[in-house]
């Protein structure tokens, strides 16, 4: 049983990761570099909407953890 | 007029002639520059140091004399640059003296090269072992250019499908505590950008002797006090842990929930953030 608390952690921390992809893609000079960024944001970004779908279900399951 | 303001001003009017004729020579002939340019370039060294110090020469014909020394090997190299033939006969074109690890003897006689010398010359390539050349040609200038067998060349990250991080050249920003606006226009950056960056580091701008921006957009600085040092960035290495961080949370979370769809999404989840990783992990921890 996944405690509600920790996925929403892991949801805060990927999406801490996603923006610091977005920022290195900026900062970059090197195209390569930036495209590479670039793909492993939007990666990040579907990761953190299947995250947050889930926790959604866990709020409706588990009432308590609703909310931050 | 005394004789030795004369001489002072020859003097000086030849080193400013001079100094207009090596420069109209350009770069080329400085590295690599062959006998006949060489000496000619003696020659006209001669003939300034005759005409500054000698009070009985005159001054127009000895000018004349350096100008004809001076430009004909500029003629020459341009002459060369558009005829091929004229390139061999005046160049003259490399010679094969190791061809499939095998000395070739007779070019090494027709050079008069002695085996000493070719051996000399091999070390100074850092080619000890002759078992260990592929190929070696002396070039017209006379430096040695040697080949060696793959086997006995470094490895670079190609031959092993290592991923590394593609690198630009650095631009220097500080030099001697100022600012240098054409590098970081060249990079995008201004002033202020630079002092917030500065700022971060917790130096100014009167502490820093050199900084550089390399290509990844990250500042390197070097200060003036010998006993600081100046924090290193770790933004790639720390984003580079929360992202393993992630994806090590994400499979625990597959491996502890009942629900079935859950389990698929978590490991769904966990696997795209493993792609992640694997493809930023060249150009975060680098």
């Amino acid at each position: 049983m996944t405690v509600g608390i920790q996925v929403k952690q892991c949801l805060a921390s990927l999406k801490s990761a996603q923006a610091s992809l977005e920022t290195f893609a900026l900062n970059t000079q090197n195209k390569q570099a930036k495209q590479t960024y670039e793909q492993a944001a939007t990666i990040t970004s579907s990761v953190v909407n299947l995250v947050s779908q889930r926790v959604k279900q866990l709020e409706q399951e588990e009432p308590q953890y609703k909310g931050l | 007029m005394p004789v030795w303001i004369m001489i002072a001003i020859r003097s000086l009017v030849a080193l400013v002639f001079l100094f207009v004729l090596t420069r109209l020579n350009g770069k080329r002939q400085i590295s690599q520059i062959n006998i006949f340019e060489y000496m000619a370039a003696v020659t006209v060294g001669d003939i300034a140091a005759m005409i500054s110090a000698d009070v009985n020469e005159e001054f127009i014909p000895g000018a004349v004399s350096m100008i004809i020394w001076a430009t004909i090997p500029i003629a020459l190299a341009w002459l060369s640059l558009k005829s091929k033939w004229f390139r061999d006969l005046s160049e003259g074109r490399a010679t094969i003296v190791v061809k499939n690890g095998k000395i070739m003897e007779d070019n090494l006689k027709k050079l008069r090269y002695s085996t000493d010398e070719l051996l000399e010359q091999l070390r100074v390539k850092n080619a000890f072992n002759l078992a260990d050349v592929e190929f070696a040609l002396l070039e017209p200038s006379g430096d040695m250019s040697v080949l060696l067998k793959s086997e006995n060349q470094p490895i670079t990250p190609k031959q092993i499908a290592w991923q590394v991080a593609p690198q630009t050249e650095s631009q220097t920003v500080i030099m001697d505590g100022n600012m240098m606006d054409e590098p970081l226009t060249t990079i995008g950056w201004n002033r202020e950008r630079l002092q917030l960056e500065l700022e971060k580091a917790g130096v100014t701008l009167n502490n820093v002797f050199l900084g550089q921006i390399s290509s990844s957009g990250q500042l390197y600085i070097d200060l003036y006090d010998d006993q600081l040092t100046p924090p290193i960035s770790k933004e790639g290495k720390l984003l580079f842990a929360l992202l393993k961080k992630c994806q090590a949370d994400l499979e625990t979370f597959g491996l502890s929930t009942e629900n079935p769809e859950g389990k698929r999404t978590y490991e769904k989840c966990a696997s795209d953030i493993d792609t992640v990783v694997q493809s930023t992990k060249a150009l975060l921890t680098r």
